[in-house]
């Protein structure tokens, strides 16, 4: 049988079917249509301006990096005219972290862009291994995905950043999109396919990979034999997700489209007005100054509970009431730093060979 | 990015699994009598169940009966129009059917002596909240080969309710002139054609039908099912025209109500199912819809039918206790159309076994979607599932993937496509980009994905000398495809020249200025 040649070229042998859109495609359109459609995302939703500073959130795993990879390709190949870093946050896991981070060094490296790498420890005071050991592997990833979006922010902050991009795909945010609904969470709902979110005073998320199968980033990382990080953390056992995970690959399964058609279903319903306004308005907390729905936001929360020792009985609205009743949070527990958005952390630049 | 998550569950992650009623064993409702049947941690009594249930379902159907709310707090009921149950023979639709009669058509007024209602039929005591009420059925053995017919099977169950009419439907009426003659009054609707290979629904695939085809409603019906891309797509095609055939049958019946017997369950499943497919700006119509089919002029004429689920609070385990407790005849769904897998019956599977470790899944995935709504006005009617449809589909679709070369957007990137990839590029002809007047623009997001995302096991392939077209149902050509610039007689037409000029001589200088 004579070799299928590419779809999109008609000249070059295909080599892979695209998941994304079912062609067959050869190496080099792969990455070309891969690399274009980034571009796209970005230039249509005009995330970026020339001269920003932007923090791609790197964790050595296959999205983030690929993530920088393209980021850095397209700054000099459209001169975006950004100045990208590498953030890492240190959660703390023995035997996975630490092996992670090894590979974000060596991107830093190969990227030649600055990297800053904060940790739970320095700023929170606890590490993801000490959380596990007080409250088990229950509910752990409620305390890693809190403190990991602060931590994320104060980095950027530190960086004196204008925006952090995350390397969130096609098939996280389908995910997200079915999450929400089955667990009733119609803020996140709401906010959830959004390209770009901006909380107030705080630095602006994007994701530039929002149209990107994860399919497809595996096989672009393969193909340019990328340098990443693949095991999956000790301490993921986010049972619901897990569902949610495995729900979903049966649906791409069936139809690979339905990932892209999750997301369609996600931008093309909102919460109703009513709905919307009985929500509690954004402020900031009291104690660290991060945005926040209550008086505290949920990382203060998080840690006064591990902090008193009820750590596992804050997951909750209700438990933390509970907590409350027992009385005030004495003096001498250990609180966040105040939020600022002014540097004030040094900058590990990469070493000039 | 940093996010973690291992989809292999561990042991101690899981939820702990709670005990099946709360406090007590005794009926949350009447406090005297043990409990027979747990729903979601609450214990009722068998004499104090059937009340509730009945309860939940004139909840949710008597706020939508009179035409106008009005101001009163218990305002008569009393209907614009007729009622039409739609009917599987499942578990649902079998509850709905009883719990209508016996709400609303077993009470017959007072007689008098001569036989008549006491005070007159016009007597409002007398008065129904509908005049009539019609059973709809959609036999879907005509579909599939060797699939035994059970209208006469579902005709006697419906007997069994003198106060219902049955009106059997096939699911070839889709395809039936005649049926479409009979509900829209319309008798010459072209049949559409489409070809179904191509990429983008072009409308040089469409076709105005012969009468010498020959093809009967049936063959037309196994050659549409045959022509879709995956088993999601026959499974999702079948639901649409069953709805839309007794959508039809009820507004020309005179019906101001449509009720469906979905379960919380189903409902749940359904509204996940289609999220999954593409099928989000819907999904308030996919809870509760006010109907009206376009007229001719484009305009929705002012008899609107409401389609409503009564039983959107009654979970499938309520209604199975419901069924039993009340001797309600199940004859059950034809096994065979069930077995079509895809995603409506994965989802299925994931929200069933879901409930059992997670047991408010059902209800939260029902409240949260009644919490949300198209985020932009439609832009017209689906030609297909007749649903609102959403503007700027086919942009949306080419934003997010380059499927060729020669796309317009493509321009100014074309420099960055590697070398060895541009020597047989050619840019000049537009291929597989829509052109402008497409059936694609007259079809929801949902719609085009059923006809044209294929399964990654590649492209299913015609057989030789089978033709790759296929009949569309018979409202797809309602409404003027000519008015709307897709046909004129046969496939796309060439505009005269003279016709042309007539169009654009406002915008031309006229030669003859310059030769004065």
């Amino acid at each position: 049988m004579a070799p299928t040649s590419c779809s999109l070229c008609r000249d070059a042998k295909a080599i892979l079917k695209r998941p994304k859109t079912g062609q067959q495609i050869c190496k080099d359109c792969f990455f070309f249509v891969f690399e274009t459609e980034v571009h796209h995302t970005i230039t249509e939703s005009e995330l970026f301006k020339p001269g920003d500073r932007v923090a791609i959130g790197a964790s050595g795993g296959k999205d983030s990096t690929v993530l920088a990879y393209v980021m850095k390709t397209l700054n000099e190949r459209y001169n975006y005219g950004l100045d990208l870093f590498l953030l890492s946050i240190d959660e703390g896991i023995t035997g996975y972290r630490d092996d992670s981070l090894e590979t974000v060094k060596r991107n830093q490296q190969q990227y030649d862009m600055p990297l800053k790498i904060l940790s739970y420890d320095e700023l929170y005071g606890w590490t993801m291994d000490a959380i596990v050991e007080q409250i088990g592997k229950k509910n752990n990833c409620t305390f890693c995905g809190v403190f990991r979006r602060q931590a994320l922010d104060r980095g950027a902050a530190s960086l004196n950043v204008d925006h952090i991009v995350t390397g969130h795909n096609a098939d996280d945010i389908a995910e997200t999109v079915l999450m929400n609904i089955m667990r009733g969470d119609i803020a996140r709902l709401g906010r959830c396919t959004l390209i770009c979110t901006q909380g107030e005073d705080t630095i602006k998320r994007s994701k530039p990979f929002k149209y990107a199968y994860e399919k497809e980033i595996v096989m672009y990382a393969y193909f340019k034999k990328l340098d990443y990080f693949s095991t999956e953390c000790i301490y993921s056992p986010d049972a619901y997700r897990g569902h949610a995970r495995t729900f979903l690959k049966d649906l791409e399964a069936a139809r690979p489209s339905a990932i892209i058609d999750i997301i369609h279903s996600g931008e093309a319903f909102e919460v109703k007005e009513e709905i919307k306004a009985a929500q509690k308005a954004q402020q900031t907390c009291k104690r660290c100054g991060y945005m926040s729905s209550n008086d505290l936001c949920k990382a203060c929360t998080l840690l006064e509970g591990l902090e008193r020792g009820m750590a596992s009985s804050v997951i909750t609205d209700r438990a933390r009431k509970k907590m409350d009743a027992i009385g005030p949070a004495p003096d001498n527990i250990r609180t966040i730093p105040l939020f600022r958005s002014t540097p004030t952390i040094a900058v590990e630049l990469p070493s000039q060979s | 990015m940093l996010s973690c998550g291992n989809p292999a569950v561990e042991e101690q992650a899981l939820m702990p699994r709670r005990s099946k009623f709360g406090k007590s064993k005794d009926c949350v409702r009447c406090r005297l009598k043990p409990g027979n049947i747990a729903i979601r941690h609450a214990v009722y009594c068998k004499e104090c169940f059937t009340p509730i249930v009945d309860m939940k379902f004139r909840k949710a159907l008597e706020p939508s009966v009179n035409a106008r709310a009005g101001t009163s707090k218990r305002p008569k009921l009393k209907a614009s129009g007729n009622l039409c149950l739609g009917f599987s023979g499942g578990l649902g639709s079998s509850i709905l059917l009883d719990m209508v009669h016996n709400t609303y058509f077993s009470n017959r007024p007072p007689l008098d002596d001569s036989g008549k209602p006491r005070g007159g039929i016009n007597h409002p005591r007398n008065a129904s909240v509908w005049p009539s009420c019609i059973v709809c059925y959609v036999e879907v053995c005509g579909a599939f080969p060797g699939m035994q017919d059970r209208t006469e099977a579902i005709r006697s169950v419906v007997e069994r309710y003198p106060s219902f009419d049955f009106v059997p439907l096939r699911i070839e009426d889709a395809f039936d002139e005649s049926w479409w003659t009979k509900v829209s009054g319309s008798n010459s609707t072209p049949q559409v054609w489409l070809e179904l290979s191509k990429e983008g629904l072009i409308t040089d695939g469409l076709h105005v039908a012969s009468k010498v085809t020959g093809l009967t409603p049936a063959e037309a019906i196994r050659l549409y099912l045959s022509s879709l891309p995956t088993q999601t797509a026959i499974s999702s095609a079948l639901q649409n025209l069953t709805r839309v055939l007794i959508l039809h049958t009820a507004h020309s019946g005179g019906s101001s109500h449509l009720l469906f017997g979905s379960s919380l369950t189903s409902l749940s499943i359904s509204l996940l199912s289609a999220i999954s497919q593409g099928g989000g700006y819907a999904i308030r119509e996919e809870l509760q819809e006010e109907w009206a089919p376009v007229a001719a002029s484009g305009s929705k004429p002012d008899n609107v039918l409401r389609v409503i689920r009564p039983l959107r609070d009654v979970t499938a385990k309520e209604c199975a206790v419901y069924a039993w407790w009340n001797n309600v005849f199940v004859i059950g769904r034809d096994k065979q159309r069930r077995a079509i897998l895809g995603i409506a019956a994965l989802t299925k599977n994931f929200v069933v076994g879901l409930e059992k470790d997670y047991p408010s899944t059902v209800s939260t995935i029902a409240r949260t979607c009644e919490k949300l709504e198209p985020k932009d006005a439609p832009s017209g009617q689906c030609r297909l599932c007749k649903r609102p449809m959403q503007s700027a589909i086919q942009e949306w679709k080419g934003r997010i993937s380059i499927r060729s070369y020669s796309d317009d957007k493509l321009a100014a990137d074309l420099a960055h496509i590697p070398l060895p990839c541009r020597s047989n590029l050619d840019t000049s002809t537009p291929c597989q980009v829509p052109p402008l007047l497409a059936l694609t623009d007259f079809l929801c997001y949902s719609c085009h994905t059923t006809l044209t995302s294929r399964s990654s096991r590649g492209v299913k392939q015609s057989a030789p000398g089978v033709s790759s077209i296929t009949p569309l149902p018979i409202w797809v050509g309602d409404r003027g495809l000519h008015r709307d610039g897709l046909m004129d007689g046969g496939a796309r037409r060439k505009i005269p020249e003279q016709e042309m000029l007539d169009t654009v001589a406002n915008f031309l200088i006229d030669n003859q200025d310059d030769k004065e």
